[in-house]
């Protein structure tokens, strides 16, 4: 949709729209074009994911967010900056969601320097308030992709060893400024297990390649900005531990919603711990009774993880995904060709079939239902109409 | 194991380009014609490991017809980067055949690099090597050793002199240190015995000096057999190579160092003729039967012929004015006094051989006939006084080839004399330069003595030019292009300023404000857009200082410094050796780079930006060389009456070959990517254009031609965006990089006879 008043404005995206005109010209049959090429990755995704290997459930993300002169750049509209901090929020709440007993800070960096935004903390609404915020901010300046990874590490490398430690980095700038040698920075990376990941805004910077392959993180760049979301919305899920890192057997609270009634006697309205809102209902925590408003939470007194039990349900699929739906040319298709799913009609060139219930999928509905279904919706309706 | 045209090849990986099998195609060809070949191909297609696997199967399956194997290339690095090749490729014969392998390989180098006596080998500068080798291993020093074993000795010499040459240096690859580590294991001069071991290597890789440079050819390559396939590779100076062995330049200060060593003969003479007269006259005896030997030799085809030393003069004995030692060094010394009489002038003076010998002639009354024999008779003399360290006379060796070339060759040649640079015309600083017009001269016995001489490189556009300029009659000439599973080189010409100023590095606009700033603004906004390395090139280092000082004022810089580093070439070799570390420091650790440098310096030649280190390069302006040189304007009249080639053409395929050599830079594989930002609306011209090498030109598309500086960064901008996609082996499969089954099959075998264009 945001496609079509751009398309009628032709004097203004001129000069973006030169490359299509170009890129039809060299339809050579020896040129498989990129977008082939992204194809095939983004279908190795779905097979990838699944295959018995033990996810780091407990993440610490450090979110690292470019906010120097380039992020003024209007290819993304409306500009860098404010498209990002947009997609972000959305990721901020999507990886709550799908991670609810993790936690997230964010850093920014400009000027040569890096600093906080929002400290390591369980509250999506929190870092939200502050993305919203920080939407003003003055781009100036270049990174310092050091001073933001060693920011971050100063937090990171508190956290228990068998929680996965995790960076992403948005990075827009081609450059950074550093005050040491990030070769140094990125051996202690190493070591401390903290694995960064990088999403670049415009182009392949070779410190990132070296220190995303090190840290065993990812690198991408984007394309566009669907492409941007969809490289986003990769980091919500949660990465295979490190086969070295501890594991051990963690204590957790499941405290109860206790709301008390004014007329209860005992009750007394009490400040939550962690935040300074008076309530009289909460949860308290079963070992010492601090009381919190909010799930998941870490005890700041006893140091217990707080969860609810909807919470660690909701992170269930990641341990028993959904199978891998196989591939298959759509010529061998003998039945009508539509999708199960949408209905639509089947026009590309190889089609999809949940191997339990044979039924055939499009491309589209294929990720749809392994990113966000997380169940094949033929093999559900069978079940239900069996009863 | 492919099969090519029925010819098994080993091939050493699993996989091989298309372009790779269509270039052994032709190769074969080739080799089975035994005629010369031109073949271009991109760099970073593997085009070492396609010449050695097709050339050694041969060799294996035709021992016959092909006897040896020279590779020549450009520096030491790249001849090591070769024969390790050779190396991978041997070990995966020895592992598919099962069988030990009876073949000899060897890198030669200079002494510089093989020698392994522990003082000789401290010297760092290659003549001291050279000299002080001399002194401890020529032979009357040896001789005389016999009588006062007080001398010094390389003992490494003498053990190879007495064991080394009855036992040949066993099969195998030897690299420069495996021959050192041998040589020390065993305690002989690697240096002589590589050099005696070329006799019987079947593959030598060396410095094309060795073939091309006569002084150099005469003592290591004159025995080699002819049933020898040569390859040049990175051959697209050949011709400038062949010029400059052949060219002598003659300043004041040669001949001042001349003064001195005619001067020291003269004492030795006297001191001998004191001692031991008997000498001398056996010289004269020698000197009186003629070069017969010489003749004999070359007749029996033992010996590549020396274009120094003319056919005629081998028939003839040394004639009597300089047979006696006395006669000759006074014949020297008219010789250097008419030289700097000569050198006194005040104005250019420029002529043809026939006109100096005339003048010559008239003033000192030295006849032709004894200059040609100059360079000999100086040999000889220096041989019969036993003087020891020859990097001493260089100056004198210098004169006497000179004598010899410019009465010898009455075409080909031109005689400049240049009282003072163009630039400094206030400072006297004469120079006679004797300059050799015509490459074929020096190539000319190559391609005679050998029966398939390779010309390769990357960059060889426009092919047909070649085999005129080097007077020869290939039987195969063809330029390969690059299969991509991606299109990984962006070729854009930026015509115009974001002003619709016109973008040239013509003389006229070359002072334009409006170009230099737009220039300046093309390089800033490239400069936050590419990441990590840019390189960009000027035409020349006056037009670099211009502009830098240009951009200085303007502000430019400082904005450019904000995205990236700025390091600039300079003529200086140390200082550019530093800066270019820093740049790939720079590109290294993410805080991005650029240099600026010079086409045709160093850093065009011979250093390549691999991946990150050259993301972009762009060419400011087309790299013709300098016009008013009084030098290269007698060459261009040379091509002109001699091979129909016109100035205009020639100065364009001279300007394109480097453009080309330049952007090439950046392109190291089909891994790799790069833009290639040509900016000068002159190269928008089919003429410009189409000298360009067919893998750079096929991926010009018309919509590319001709941009304003702000097209060509979003250009740029979606071109990065695609290439920083993920991009892992698997895609290439099939397309670029093909297995053996695939190989085979019809249809690619259609797609690879297209890859070759002949001309």
């Amino acid at each position: 949709m945001d496609e079509e008043p751009e398309r009628t404005k032709r004097w203004e995206g001129g000069y973006e729209r030169t490359w299509e005109v170009l890129k039809e010209d060299e339809s050579g049959s020896l040129k498989a074009t990129v977008e082939e090429i992204l194809f095939q990755s983004k279908r190795k995704r779905v097979t990838e994911s699944h295959g018995q290997v033990r996810l780091g459930m407990m993440r610490h993300l450090h979110l690292v967010v470019d906010c120097s002169r380039s992020m003024e750049d209007q290819d993304l509209k409306p500009n860098r900056l404010t498209a990002s901090l947009k997609l972000i929020e959305t990721f901020v709440e999507e990886y709550f969601d799908q991670n609810p007993i993790s936690q997230l800070g964010i850093i920014t960096t400009k000027n040569k320097r890096a600093e906080k935004l929002t400290d390591l903390a369980g509250n999506p609404k929190k870092h939200i308030v502050a993305l919203k915020k920080a939407v003003d901010t003055v781009c100036l300046g270049e990174p310092s992709l050091y001073n933001s990874l060693h920011l971050a590490i100063q937090t990171l490398k508190h956290m228990p060893g068998h929680t996965s430690r995790e960076i992403l980095v948005i990075l827009s700038s081609l450059t950074t400024c550093d005050p040491a040698n990030i070769c140094e920075l990125i051996k202690t990376l190493k070591s401390l297990k903290v694995r960064v990941s990088v999403i670049g805004l415009s182009a392949e910077v070779r410190v990132c390649t070296v220190l995303t392959r090190e840290t065993g993180g990812s690198y991408h760049v984007i394309l566009d900005e669907s492409h941007f979301k969809e490289l986003l919305m990769l980091h919500v899920k949660p990465p295979p531990a490190s086969s070295s890192s501890e594991c051990s057997l963690i204590r957790m609270g499941f405290p109860q919603h206790i709301i008390a009634s004014l007329t209860d006697q005992e009750a007394n309205a009490a400040i939550s711990t962690s935040g300074a809102d008076l309530s009289l209902g909460g949860y308290f925590c079963p070992q010492c009774h601090a009381k919190y408003t909010e799930l998941p939470v870490e005890c700041k007194v006893c140091g217990l993880t707080l969860v609810s039990a909807p919470h660690l349900a909701r992170s269930f699929h990641h341990l028993f995904p959904l199978q891998a739906f196989t591939e298959s040319p759509t010529e061998q298709l003998q039945k009508d060709r539509f999708c199960q799913a949408c209905q639509g009609e089947l026009k590309d060139k190889s089609i999809f079939s949940c191997p339990s219930c044979c039924s055939v999928f499009c491309v589209e509905c294929d990720l749809f239902i392994h990113d966000s279904l997380h169940c094949c919706p033929c093999c559900i309706h069978n079940q239900t109409a069996s009863y | 194991m492919l099969n090519i045209e029925g010819l098994l090849v080993h091939f050493p990986y699993d996989y091989i380009y298309p372009e790779q099998y269509s270039y052994m195609l032709e190769l074969k060809r080739t080799l089975d014609a035994k005629g010369h070949g031109v073949l271009e191909m991109p760099s970073g297609t593997g085009k070492t490991i396609s010449l050695l696997s097709l050339i050694v199967a041969y060799q294996k399956v035709f021992p016959l017809e092909v006897s040896k194997l020279i590779y020549c290339s450009r520096t030491v690095p790249e001849i090591e980067k070769v024969v390790e090749e050779l190396r991978k490729l041997m070990e995966y014969y020895s592992k598919q055949t099962g069988e030990s392998n009876n073949f000899l390989a060897l890198a030669l180098s200079s002494r510089k690099n093989l020698c392994i006596h522990p003082e000789v080998s401290s010297l760092r500068v290659g003549k001291e090597v050279d000299g002080k080798c001399h002194t401890l291993t020529a032979s009357y020093i040896r001789a005389q050793r016999h009588s006062d074993p007080d001398l010094p000795v390389c003992r490494f010499y003498e053990d190879f002199d007495a064991v080394g040459r009855q036992m040949p240096l066993p099969a195998g690859v030897y690299n420069l240190d495996d021959l050192k580590d041998f040589g020390k294991r065993n305690g002989w001069c690697p240096y002589y015995l590589a050099r005696y071991s070329l006799m019987h290597a079947n593959i030598v890789v060396y410095s094309y000096h060795y073939l091309l440079d006569p002084k150099i050819a005469d003592l290591v390559s004159k025995e080699l057999t002819k049933k020898s396939v040569v390859v040049f590779d990175e051959a697209h100076n050949i011709d400038n190579v062949c010029i400059d062995s052949m060219s002598v330049n003659i300043s004041r200060r040669t001949l001042d160092r001349c003064q001195t060593n005619v001067e020291t003969l003269q004492n030795t003479i006297q001191k001998i003729k004191e001692t031991d007269a008997t000498k001398l006259k056996m010289e004269y005896r020698r000197l009186v039967e003629g070069l017969k030997e010489a003749n004999v030799a070359r007749e029996t085809d033992v010996y590549l012929s020396n274009p120094v030393l003319p056919d005629e003069i081998l028939q003839e004995a040394v004639p009597g004015t300089i047979r006696t030692a006395e006669h000759f060094v006074g014949f020297l010394k008219r010789f250097l006094e008419y030289l700097k009489s000569r050198l006194r002038v005040h104005h250019v003076v420029q002529e043809s051989t026939p006109q100096f010998l005339k003048d010559i002639f008239d003033k000192v009354c030295i006849d032709r006939k004894p200059l040609r024999f100059c360079a000999e008779r100086l040999r000889s003399l220096l041989r019969t006084l036993e003087i020891a360290d020859i990097a001493d006379f260089s100056a004198v060796t210098l004169i006497s080839n000179f004598a010899t070339l410019v009465s010898t060759y009455s075409q080909g040649f031109t005689i400049i004399i240049e009282p003072f640079e163009d630039r400094t015309p206030t400072i006297a600083n004469p120079v006679l330069h004797f300059s050799c017009m015509d490459p074929s001269i020096a190539i000319k016995p190559v391609f005679q003595r050998f029966q398939s001489v390779i010309i390769t490189s990357g960059t060889l556009s426009p092919l047909d030019i070649y085999p005129r300029i080097l007077d020869f009659r290939p039987v195969t000439m063809a330029s390969f292009t690059m299969t991509l599973a991606r299109t990984c080189l962006c070729p854009l010409i930026v015509g115009r300023g974001n002003d619709q100023v016109a973008l040239s590095s013509k003389f006229e606009t070359r002072e334009d404000f409006a170009v230099i700033r737009n220039y300046g603004s093309l390089l800033q906004e490239m400069s936050a857009i590419v990441p990590d390395g840019i390189v960009a090139f000027f035409t020349s280092y006056m037009y670099m200082e211009n502009i830098v000082a240009a951009w200085y004022e303007q502000g430019i810089l400082e904005n450019i410094q904000r995205n990236k580093l700025i390091f600039i070439e300079t003529p200086d070799a140390a200082e550019t050796s530093m800066a270019l570390e820093k740049y790939q420091e720079a590109c290294e650790n993410g805080r991005g780079a650029i240099l600026l440098s010079v086409a045709r310096g160093k850093v065009s030649e011979g250093i390549d930006f691999v991946h990150h280190f050259g993301r972009a390069v762009i060419m400011f302006g087309v790299p013709y060389v300098y016009t008013q040189s009084r030098i290269l304007k007698a060459r261009l009249e040379y091509l002109r009456d001699q091979f129909q080639i016109r100035e205009n053409d020639f100065l364009t395929f001279d300007a394109m070959r480097h453009a080309a050599q330049c952007v090439g830079r950046v392109i190291r594989g089909k891994t790799d990517y790069g833009l290639m930002i040509f900016a000068d609306k002159r190269y928008a011209r089919a003429d410009k254009r189409g000298k360009l090498p067919r893998w750079i030109q096929e991926h010009i598309s018309d919509g590319s031609l001709n941009l304003t500086v702000d097209e060509a960064v979003q250009l740029s901008k979606h071109f990065l965006r695609q290439m920083a996609q993920p991009f892992r082996q698997e895609d290439q499969l099939g397309l670029s990089l093909l297995t053996l089954e695939q190989l085979e099959s019809e249809e690619m075998l259609k797609k690879i006879s297209q890859i070759a264009h002949q001309t």
